[in-house]
């Protein structure tokens, strides 16, 4: 045997045949390994394929016209507040509150002094709204046909909504029994397509009509006082005959024209009205509806002169049995059975509802008559044509009359505190404003004055600016056509609704001066009422 | 009791036109004032104190409403609000 040298491992080794050194390594390829996917088979196994289609969509094409047209209105009623009594279920601890209230008092004391001592905020006033500067007319409303008839428009109304205002065509300086047709007239001022030539109802009458009085609650209600002393009430929703109630012709009723009508909340019997109406009969006459659209007297009260409470600067009157006319008539807002009335005999009455005494001549009157009259007032120099009792204080009221004179009475004395001249020509109609407490509008005309301070023919007084000339005159026309009439309107506060004998009804828009409240208002007319003398 | 002795108190004092007091649920619990403007008052102000008083904690989680005063051209109001009542005073300020 032979032995080597082996240099890689260092010993001998027995030497071995070797094998030839090209068989070890050779060419060759290897098909290479294949590894199946599992996901996604996996997944497509779990997989459909689907495919959908909208169906088609059938069209048509079609024309519409309308061939029948109805008018339709929409009123809300007014809704009943309901409030409850929360005095019944709050169980309150005792001894919780009155430590609360200690923590608290000192620091409301402390507040309170301060404030009262403040200065801070003397002279600042803000404005939220923006300032109107100017009175402008709105609307100049008329009704061509009985301006063709040369019939004047003898009273307005705003409905209790405010949108809506009425006027009564008649004439007022018709002195014999006449048998003139007369309109009563509406227009909704909130309506796009207001024709001012055109009224959206027009109510014929075979009477003259002299006053009207929209209901306080129910817009579509409307009474009106006819010169034959009728009255009618009528339903403006109503299209084809719209007379709800008539008095009609009977015994009871006045014999007089009716010139002032009057809606009395009656809070026995719920929501129904009643109507009161004052005529120069000398009648004041309570009315009720009854079934089959009649009215039927309630109450009534006459007015005869010698019952009438004499005080100390009134002359004696001339018969004393004859009926006191009774031109107008205004409820107090603070007390619901005290009214003043004025006559034509200039002065104006204290009255009250609960009266009992009854009248010394009952008039053949169905239900008994009561003299009403508690106070007289100092007389004007002519006819009452119009009172108001102020909504703001208890005992103040104004009175006008054809001496052109404004009387500011309080209801506790006979002399009035304030006495305005306001001009020679007579005055119609005086309102107080249902905003500002200081502020009133008076209606004038005719008369004979060649020369006056003031040309206008509405007024606005503001006790606040000057107490011995009016704030603003406003001319309604461009004639010499006197205003009989004016009405405020007490859901937009800022119109003015007057009519003058021309025919036309004026809607004024007054500046923000004679709606806005001022701070201290209500003080200035609590001293005001406070300077009685004795 | 004391209670209607300490509002007396508030009541009469210079210009105050009213009283209510109310508890935290907006529910008055006294009052000078008819029951319709009672409940409208205590309604309102309720509402109105409770926003005062998120914003000024919004704000400031730190901070919290102590005294609320409302003045308007006719008269002031003062709130002095609580965990469970809350005190409104209406004054005339003098002028």
């Amino acid at each position: 045997t032979r032995f080597h040298g082996n240099l890689r491992s260092g010993r001998w080794e027995l030497v071995v045949p070797r094998p030839p050194l090209a068989a070890m390594f050779a060419d060759g390829t290897v098909p290479g390994s294949d590894v199946e996917s599992l996901w996604r088979s996996a997944r497509s196994a779990r997989c459909e394929a689907k495919s959908c289609q909208t169906g088609k969509i059938s069209t048509a094409e079609t024309a519409v016209q309308s061939h029948t047209i109805r008018d339709a209105g929409v009123q809300t009623d007014q809704s009943k507040a309901a409030v409850q009594d929360f005095q019944q279920e709050v169980q309150v601890d005792y001894a919780s509150l009155l430590s609360f209230l200690q923590r608290v008092e000192d620091a409301v004391i402390k507040e309170l002094n301060r404030n009262w001592k403040s200065r801070a905020f003397d002279g600042f006033e803000v404005n939220w709204t923006d300032q109107n500067e100017t009175v402008l007319c709105l609307h100049t409303l008329s009704y061509p046909e009985a301006q063709d008839q040369n019939l004047q428009v003898t009273s307005v109304s705003w409905n209790a909504t405010g949108s809506v205002v009425a006027c009564s065509y008649g004439r007022l300086d018709g002195g014999d029994w006449s048998t003139e047709k007369s309109y009563v007239c509406t227009w909704n001022l909130d309506r796009r397509g207001l024709n001012p030539e055109r009224p959206d109802l027009v109510v014929d009458v075979p009477s003259s009509v002299m006053c009207l009085a929209f209901h306080p609650s129910q817009p579509s209600v409307i009474a009106g006082g006819l010169f034959s002393g009728e009255l009618v009430v009528w339903d403006t929703s109503r299209t084809e005959d719209s007379v709800i109630w008539r008095t009609g012709m009977t015994d009871d009723t006045h014999t007089d024209p009716v010139y002032q009508v009057n809606w009395l909340p009656d809070a026995k019997h719920g929501n129904h009205s009643r109507l009161l109406s004052v005529s120069t009969d000398g009648k004041i006459l309570v009315w009720r509806e009854e079934r089959d659209g009649r009215l039927a007297l309630a109450e009534g009260f006459a007015m005869v002169a010698q019952q009438v409470p004499r005080s100390m600067r009134l002359k004696k009157f001339a018969c004393g049995e004859a009926a006191v006319g009774v031109t107008s008539l205004s409820f107090s807002h603070f007390d619901p059975c005290v009214f003043v009335v004025g006559v034509e005999g200039g002065y104006s009455l204290k009255c009250s509802i609960a009266a009992e005494m009854p009248a010394l001549h009952q008039m053949g009157s169905s239900v008994p008559l009561r003299a009403p009259a508690e106070l007289a007032f100092s007389p004007h120099g002519g006819p009452v044509y119009s009172v108001s009792c102020s909504p703001f204080h208890r005992n103040l009221f104004l009175t006008c009359g054809t001496d052109g004179q404004i009387h500011l009475h309080s209801m506790l004395q006979t002399q009035p505190l304030i006495s305005l001249q306001l001009s020679k020509k007579y005055l119609f109609c005086v309102r107080w404003s249902p905003v500002r407490p200081l502020v009133f509008a008076a209606a004038s005309g005719e008369g004979n004055c060649n020369k006056c301070f003031c040309l206008g023919d509405v007024h606005l007084f503001d006790f606040e600016k000057s107490s011995q000339k009016p704030a603003l005159s406003i001319k309604q026309a461009a004639g010499e056509h006197p205003v009989y009439c004016l009405e405020f309107n007490i859901k937009q506060t800022r119109l003015l609704a007057a009519g003058d004998a021309a025919g036309t009804v004026k809607v004024w828009q007054l500046s923000s001066d004679f709606t806005e409240q001022g701070p201290r208002e209500m003080n200035h007319l609590e001293q005001l009422a406070s300077e009685i003398t004795d | 009791a004391e209670v209607e002795e300490t509002l007396k108190r508030i009541q009469a004092h210079k210009g105050v036109a009213a009283t209510i007091v109310i508890n935290a649920e907006g529910i008055p619990i006294r009052t000078t004032l008819d029951n319709s403007t009672t409940v409208q008052y205590a309604g309102l102000l309720h509402q109105l104190t409770m926003k005062a008083r998120s914003t000024v904690r919004d704000i400031d989680p730190q901070n919290d409403l102590t005294f609320l005063r409302i003045r308007s051209k006719k008269h002031e109001i003062m709130v002095a609000p609580d965990k469970e009542y809350l005190l409104i005073v209406i004054q005339n300020p003098c002028e």
